[in-house]
């Protein structure tokens, strides 16, 4: 690839030209493990993650450019957009999950509802009710209780995608466990938001 | 080089500053010696227009010609104002937006005109205090502000001649002129209470890099909202002669007589006041601290819904410290109320009436350079950016506190068979329905390819620059028809509905939830079963015997299940239609594929299908949409 401006060589997936700096457009094969220059896995040091995030950020963020040429300030809007869209991405774990397999070529929707199964769904149906009790008595105590308990699901599930993900032999039946894993792991997010609300407290972290 | 200046265009207060040769922000003077501009407009009936503490003075015996508080109608339409802010001026009803006739009903001018005098007079302070044209210009709103009434501010700026470089967030900005100043590191909440609009952001700050975790508010709620309580009351208590309804003139003073008992009252424990009032009245009463506090007590303890779920989105538990702005923060309750909300007490160091215009000077600024190496501004989308979908639900695209700018893309299919168009209604806002967000703007997708229902691929792109403004573009797949609109709303909803929006949003979020899950399975019931009775008519011969009948009858459970109102048992029951007839819909699609590249006439295949186009999408991920 040439630079746009002055003519150079650059590589795909350089942000800026080598010899005159002016920002380069995304490359068709970059995705958002690369944007932020990591490898594609699940495993991710969220520290690492947000420091990687802030350095390019200002680099390519458009308060840099706003007084630029108008085709670089539209690069460092392209560019900064997907930076945030893969910051966002990456740093949630459910999101970063299925993204890989997007990657990978699964389709986490179909796979994730096909499969999902009339006793976790019957499970659902007694937290929702465990949880409607709560609120109907106004009980904080027990609504932060619950919530306590759906995040630790979450913290179940996000070890058990951990696993899959690290594991050396690649199962064919993991990217369907992992989407189903996901698909549950929706379910806790709306309890633990659903029951923070009604608590009416800040959440922990 | 000219120098880039930061504007504060507030409700009842304007003010403009620079950072000086020792890169030091300062505040100009505006007038009479102080840096602050009362947000007021005059029109003469000689074509004489006034701005600031002129114009103010002449708001008692000419309320109509003189516009105060013009930010709560920016963005807005006709149908947006509401009585209460309507009260004393004159309307004219025709065209998209708020027009207020003045001049003794001889001009009508727009919010965005009003706005642009008062910011023309700001560019000339400016120019005086620097000695020439000013560069760059960053203009804060509050966060809050939705796409309508940033469009609108930054028209006003343009309108005015500034050359308007970004639109910033009045917390953020007072975030970064705290932050640079006292060097902070940690969790801050800002707490912006101003004229008219409140606000509360939660943001990182960490080497320079201020990170914007939430944000949170509510604009229509402020300072005019104690003055308006308080004089109330006085007049109850002392108005001479007694009036049920005091003319706007009257009930002008009184509000302009209750702002300086309030602001007394912070100092004073007891204040009287004896006023002459237009129209040959006279206001006589007395006001202890406090009664004014339980005047005011319903109107601050608004403010704690915003900043609890601020908290919750941020998932932050406590702050390292709570950051003070806006000029109703100066009252005694305000400060307690916030001391209490976040288990501390509030830093107060920094003029909260000045902090906002000092934060949009260092940002201007750092633009006008190419931006300055130590600093980084992270901000958010304050309201979540949606699409409606069948049912009248809305599919959320670009989440709210989504660091800016970002977009988002989403596919969506046709609802029925043979659908050639859809409407895609952009909406902004919290709550699960259409209906109870604020509508930004509707356009129509032409020229889907007649198919069975379900297999068109519509995707939508949400886009959000830098200033928080949205581009929106819509492309059917498999033709490439892409269509594309900055999204410039003429219409919409006014402040009090969109407060009520917010703090609806925050109490009926669970009546919302449950009402929406069983809304929107039925929706998703009644598309499968309608698209698999026409996919039997038409390709039936892709069945067997075995297979159809096996089908068949978890439809027949599905409709069971829809006639109830547990939407679990609905979407059970879905997924296991779905489940039975996978590979029936993957050879119907792998025949119409083959014939639509073999040219067949794709009407032929849609004997049983709506000759009209119907118009709203369905969505063709739901629940495991990973982005949610």
């Amino acid at each position: 690839m040439t630079c746009w401006s002055c003519q150079a060589d650059v590589s795909e997936g350089t942000a800026s030209c080598p010899s005159c700096r002016k920002l380069q457009p995304v490359g068709r094969g970059e995705d958002y493990f690369s944007l932020l220059g990591l490898p594609r896995e699940f495993a991710l040091d969220v520290s690492d993650l947000e420091r990687r995030f802030r350095e390019r950020s200002r680099l390519l963020h458009p308060d840099r450019f706003a007084r630029a040429e108008p085709r670089e300030r539209r690069l460092s809007l392209e560019r900064a957009t997907r930076l945030n869209d893969a910051y966002r991405y990456l740093k949630d774990w459910r999101l970063r999950a299925g993204y890989l397999l997007r990657l990978a070529g699964t389709d986490v929707f179909v796979e994730g509802r096909t499969y999902a199964d009339p006793d976790f769904l019957e499970e659902q149906l007694e937290w929702r009710e465990e949880l409607a009790l709560a609120q109907a008595d106004g009980d904080a105590e027990r609504l932060r209780r619950i919530a306590t308990d759906a995040r630790e699901r979450l913290g179940r599930l996000e070890d058990e995608v951990a696993r899959r993900f690290a594991d050396e032999r690649w199962y064919s039946d993991f990217p369907v466990d992992i989407a189903r894993r996901l698909s549950r792991a929706r379910y806790y997010d709306n309890i633990v938001a659903d029951a923070e609300r009604a608590s009416g407290v800040a959440a922990h972290p | 080089m000219a120098r880039a200046i930061g504007i504060d265009l507030g409700t009842t207060n304007s003010l403009v500053a620079h950072v000086d040769e020792r890169n030091r922000p300062r505040v100009v003077d505006a007038e009479e010696g102080r840096p602050l501009l009362p947000s007021a407009v005059f029109y003469g009936p000689d074509g004489a227009v006034e701005v600031g503490a002129a114009a103010k003075r002449r708001a008692p015996e000419r309320p109509v010609d003189t516009v105060l508080s013009v930010k709560r109608f920016m963005g807005r339409g006709p149908g947006d104002v509401k009585p209460e802010d309507r009260g004393i001026y004159a309307f004219e009803e025709s065209g998209a937006v708020v027009k207020l006739a003045v001049a003794g009903g001889t001009r009508a001018v727009t919010p965005i005109e009003v706005s642009a005098e008062i910011l023309r007079v700001l560019r000339r302070r400016a120019q005086e205090a620097l000695g020439g044209p000013p560069g760059g210009c960053v203009i804060t709103v509050p966060a809050y502000f939705d796409d309508a009434q940033r469009q609108a501010t930054k028209d006003a700026g343009r309108l005015a001649g500034l050359d308007v470089l970004r639109l910033l967030n009045e917390p953020t900005a007072a975030a970064l002129a705290y932050g640079l100043d006292k060097r902070a590191q940690g969790t801050f909440a800002v707490y912006d209470l101003g004229g008219g609009t409140f606000d509360v952001s939660i943001l990182r700050l960490d080497a320079g890099v201020f990170e914007v975790l939430a944000t949170g508010g509510d604009t229509h709620l402020g300072g005019d909202d104690f003055d308006r309580v308080v004089a109330r009351t006085l007049m109850e208590r002392g108005l001479e002669p007694r009036h049920a309804e005091p003319s706007p003139a009257v009930l002008r003073g009184a509000v302009a007589a209750a702002q300086r008992i309030r602001e007394a009252l912070t100092d004073e424990e007891v204040v009287e006041v004896e006023v002459d009032l237009p129209e040959g009245h006279r206001l006589r009463a007395r006001l202890g601290r406090a009664e004014l506090e339980a005047l005011i007590q319903p109107v601050v303890e608004r403010t704690s819904a915003a900043c609890r779920d601020a908290l919750r989105s941020a998932g932050v538990a406590k702050v390292d410290g709570v950051v003070l702005v806006g000029g109703a923060t100066r009252t005694p309750l305000v400060r307690r109320h916030v001391r209490a909300l976040f288990g501390q007490e509030p830093l107060t160091d920094l003029d909260p009436d000045t902090v906002v215009a000092l934060g949009a000077a260092v940002q201007a600024d750092a633009l006008d350079r190419g931006g300055r190496e130590d600093v980084l501004l992270l901000d958010v989308i304050p309201l979540s950016l949606g699409v409606e979908m069948m049912g009248g639900v809305v599919e959320k695209i670009i989440l709210r506190n989504s660091t800016i700018p970002a977009s988002a893309t989403q596919q969506f299919t046709t609802y029925a068979d043979g659908q050639t168009g859809m409407v895609i209604h952009v909406a902004q806002g919290e709550r699960e329905l259409a209906r109870d967000c604020r509508s930004l703007a509707r356009f129509t997708l032409k020229g889907i390819p007649p198919m069975p229902a379900g297999i068109a691929r519509v995707e939508i792109t949400y886009a959000v620059d830098a200033d928080g403004l949205l581009r929106v573009s819509a492309r059917e797949l498999t033709t490439g028809i892409e269509q594309q609109i900055q999204v410039k709303p003429t219409y919409g909803l006014g402040e009090e509905e969109i407060e009520k929006m917010l703090v609806e949003s925050i109490e009926h979020a669970e009546e919302d939830v449950t009402e929406r899950f069983v809304r929107e399975w039925r929706v998703e019931g009644d598309r499968i079963l309608a698209s698999l009775e026409s996919a039997f008519r038409i390709d039936g011969e892709l069945l067997g015997p075995e297979e159809r009948a096996k089908i068949e009858d978890r439809m027949r459970g599905l409709r069971q299940a829809m006639d109830g109102t547990d939407h679990l048992a609905v979407k059970a029951w879905i997924e296991s239609v779905d489940a039975a007839s996978k590979e029936f819909a993957e050879r119907r699609m792998n025949k119409h594929v083959a014939q639509a590249m073999a040219g067949h006439r794709v009407e032929d295949l849609a004997t049983s299908l709506a000759a009209q186009p119907r118009v709203t999408g369905s969505k063709e991920e739901d629940l495991e949409n990973p982005e949610r």
